[in-house]
């Protein structure tokens, strides 16, 4: 470390940094009933080369005004999951079993079973956009590029909304100077091509919150952005969550970005959820093996290179390869020989409040 | 550090101008690469990074003359001769562009779908006429083992492979000509996290043992810090800041740098990182501010901002910075 380095004034800086543990601002003014409960959801592909198990039995809820993150690799199944939630899965797709429990509006309402109702009915049409609305990687794709951002926003809430049209532009305009596009009343004559990058998000998640749902599932909605347009959207959602109360479950495979707005994450590893946590348990406390070469093998920003990094052997199986026991012992570094590649993949334990890892490591026959 | 220049890029430009679509006439310029100035010297890890649109995928394509600069000139010092390569006749260009290759971002669109393996990580070494038959295999084989990928692979086209494999095919046919000078634009950027890790490690481990330059073109702070030895950063077709990694990490000089690095999201919940979030976007290079093109987004801007250009410079040993108050400013870097 360079002198200066050592000089430089850590207690300089701006206010609002908590010490001792997770920020005031998260976690605390969450209660009630979930608003959103999956049981034991499972999809299957059926394709020509046979039937792929992308999801295998998950388990999450996501309660009023809380940010819950899902994190894995690609083919993970974390899409599908969401896909699934919307009803919007391929139609090679469909869901095996489980339940999706969506929370009436009215207190005491009924609660409804969205795996339960057909997928394009009109109840599914119009929970969805209306109640659950979706935010997706690629903004540019998103969007039709012969129709204007307007009368895209204005269709979404027209669809959900009994409004005029004059109403419905009125309502548009608010939506995107609420989500910091300057000057929304003119962009609403823009076509989707014409604006940049950040932007473009910032209109799709107009888009998405123009018919106020109570749950917005953004689907990586970062990815795609430059850091600084990424540090933008995210405080958007921070503050709509606190402005508006939106529940968010973020799919993503950026450990930052969940470090920095979930309450809650589950790590998903093919197809199943491995382990469940507070923010706080999985960054600072991760249990499963899984989970701990994940956070390791991540360059930091403030860690100085020079040797390797931790790598996880291997690569994510194939779709249709089987493999016996707890699906991530092949690229274990801690697998008990005999134990994790027989029999049943493992299943959830709880370690300490709201802490779950599927892991032989924590659990009754490995020990 | 005592090694010698390999790569000399001076004052090196490139405008396009725009035409109406239909008049043909000119009606404006965008300025993408705009006078920049920079060495690499054999062996050293050197990153530029910056948002998308500012230039860095230009100055490379520069730099390899797959597109004519406006202006500047690009020197490459090989076995002691000086090669000036926006100068190079055809026949020069041809060994040239053998000592300076490149690995893309996208594993899925930079390889063609229907060859194989081998006919991807051959066809360097039949254009270049380097190897024929026996040995050729041989080389092809050896690369290929060289990157951690199964021989046995060989005869497969690049959709059986997974993003991470198929970047290690990237690198196996860039490596093909042993190049001294490897341009990577942004390697990782498309992979997962735990393909991220392998690929990097094994660009390193290729660096210490064929004596690699690389000019890493990135937009991920944190890899940078792991991987590079020097940083450039480069704001609407200019470099800003320039310096080593520990230094313009821990202490950097310029506004945007500090923006750039307190935006990259932390991944510690205890430790939320301090953001700057910066208002608008991106400089539109076809509609440049006057004077520093920073200023409309910048914090500690003030009246000269905006109508004079700050110049690269380094005052009392500190890191090159363009940025007129760059001595006045407190300028946060990245917690220990």
């Amino acid at each position: 470390m360079t002198p200066a380095a050592v000089n430089s004034p850590d207690d300089g800086r701006p206010e609002g940094v908590n010490s001792t543990g997770t920020p005031a601002c998260r976690a605390d003014n969450i209660s009630g009933p979930p608003l959103l409960s999956v049981e034991d959801l499972a999809v299957d592909f059926t394709l020509d080369e046979g039937v792929v198990q992308a999801v295998q039995g998950i388990s999450l809820t996501v309660a009023p005004r809380q940010i819950v993150g899902v994190i894995g690799e690609s083919g993970c199944g974390k899409s599908v999951t969401a896909q699934a939630i919307m009803r919007i899965l391929p139609k090679t797709a469909s869901i095996r079993r489980g339940r999706v429990l969506l929370q009436s509006k009215e207190p005491d309402g009924p609660v409804l079973d969205l795996a339960a109702i057909d997928g394009s009915g009109r109840t599914a049409r119009s929970i969805r956009g209306g109640e659950i609305a979706m935010i997706f990687q690629e903004p540019m794709t998103a969007f039709s590029p012969v129709h204007t951002i307007g009368n895209q926003i204005m269709e979404t809430i027209r669809l959900h909304r009994k409004l005029t049209r004059r109403a419905a532009r009125a309502a548009a305009a608010q939506m995107l100077d609420q989500v910091g596009v300057p000057d929304g009343g003119a962009r609403l004559d823009s076509y989707s091509f014409q604006l940049s990058g950040g932007l473009r998000q910032r209109a799709m998640i107009a888009m998405a919150l123009s018919t106020k749902p109570r749950l917005v599932i953004a689907d990586e909605p970062t990815t795609a952005l430059d850091v600084t347009i990424q540090a933008q959207i995210l405080e958007l959602m921070l503050r709509l969550r606190r402005d508006l109360g939106t529940a968010f479950l973020l799919i993503t495979h950026d450990l930052g970005v969940v470090a920095e707005t979930c309450d809650f994450v589950h790590v998903m590893y093919l197809g199943r959820i491995v382990e469940s946590g507070t923010v706080d348990q999985i960054f600072h406390n991760p249990l499963h093996p899984y989970t701990q070469a994940l956070l390791e093998s991540m360059p930091r920003l403030n860690r100085p290179g020079g040797g390797a990094l931790r790598v996880i052997q291997g690569a994510v199986p194939g779709p249709f390869t089987t493999i016996g026991g707890c699906p991530f012992h092949p690229r274990c570094d801690q697998r008990i020989e005999g134990t994790c590649n027989t029999g049943a993949a493992p299943d959830p334990m709880a370690m300490e409040s709201d802490h779950t890892v599927s892991c032989w490591l924590h659990g009754e026959r490995g020990a | 550090m005592s090694e010698p220049v390999l790569l000399d890029v001076s004052d090196l430009s490139k405008h396009f101008t725009v035409r109406h679509h239909l008049t043909r006439r000119v009606t404006g310029v965008v300025k993408a690469v705009d006078g920049v100035t920079f060495q690499i010297r054999r062996g050293e890890t050197v990153a530029l990074v910056g948002e998308s649109g500012s230039g860095k995928t230009t100055t490379a394509r520069c730099i390899l003359r797959a597109m004519e600069p406006t202006t500047g000139t690009v020197r490459l010092h090989l076995e002691g001769r000086e090669t000036d390569v926006l100068a190079a006749s055809r026949r020069e260009l041809r060994s040239l562009r053998a000592a300076m290759q490149v690995i893309f971002q996208d594993p899925y669109n930079s390889l063609n779908p229907r060859m194989t393996v081998m006919q991807i990580i051959a066809e360097p070494l039949v254009i270049h006429g380097v190897v024929r038959g026996r040995e050729l295999v041989d080389r092809v084989r050896e690369l290929v083992r060289q990157v951690g990928l199964d021989e046995r692979y060989l005869n497969r086209y690049p959709h059986a492979f997974s993003g991470g494999q198929r970047q290690r095919i990237g690198i196996a046919r860039a490596l093909a000509l042993n190049p001294t000078l490897v341009i990577a634009d942004e390697p990782v950027s498309a992979l997962d996290v735990s393909m991220q890790a392998q690929i990097l490690n094994l660009l390193k481990q290729l660096q210490d043992r064929l004596k690699l330059t690389y000019l890493f073109i990135a937009h991920d702070l944190s890899v940078v810090r792991h991987f590079c030895d020097r940083v450039m950063v480069m704001y609407a077709g200019k470099l800003v800041e320039t310096g080593t990694v520990e230094d313009l990490f821990t202490r950097p000089r310029h506004p945007y740098t500090e923006t750039l690095l307190s935006a990259v999201p932390r991944p510690d919940p205890r430790k939320k990182s301090q953001r700057i979030v910066l208002a608008g976007e991106v400089a539109d290079p076809s509609n440049l501010p006057t004077g520093c093109a920073f200023h409309p987004r910048c914090r500690f801007v003030e009246a000269r901002c905006r109508d004079q250009a700050p110049a690269l410079r380094s005052d009392g040993g500190a890191q090159p910075t363009a940025c007129h108050r760059a001595d006045e400013i407190d300028v946060q870097g990245v917690e220990g």
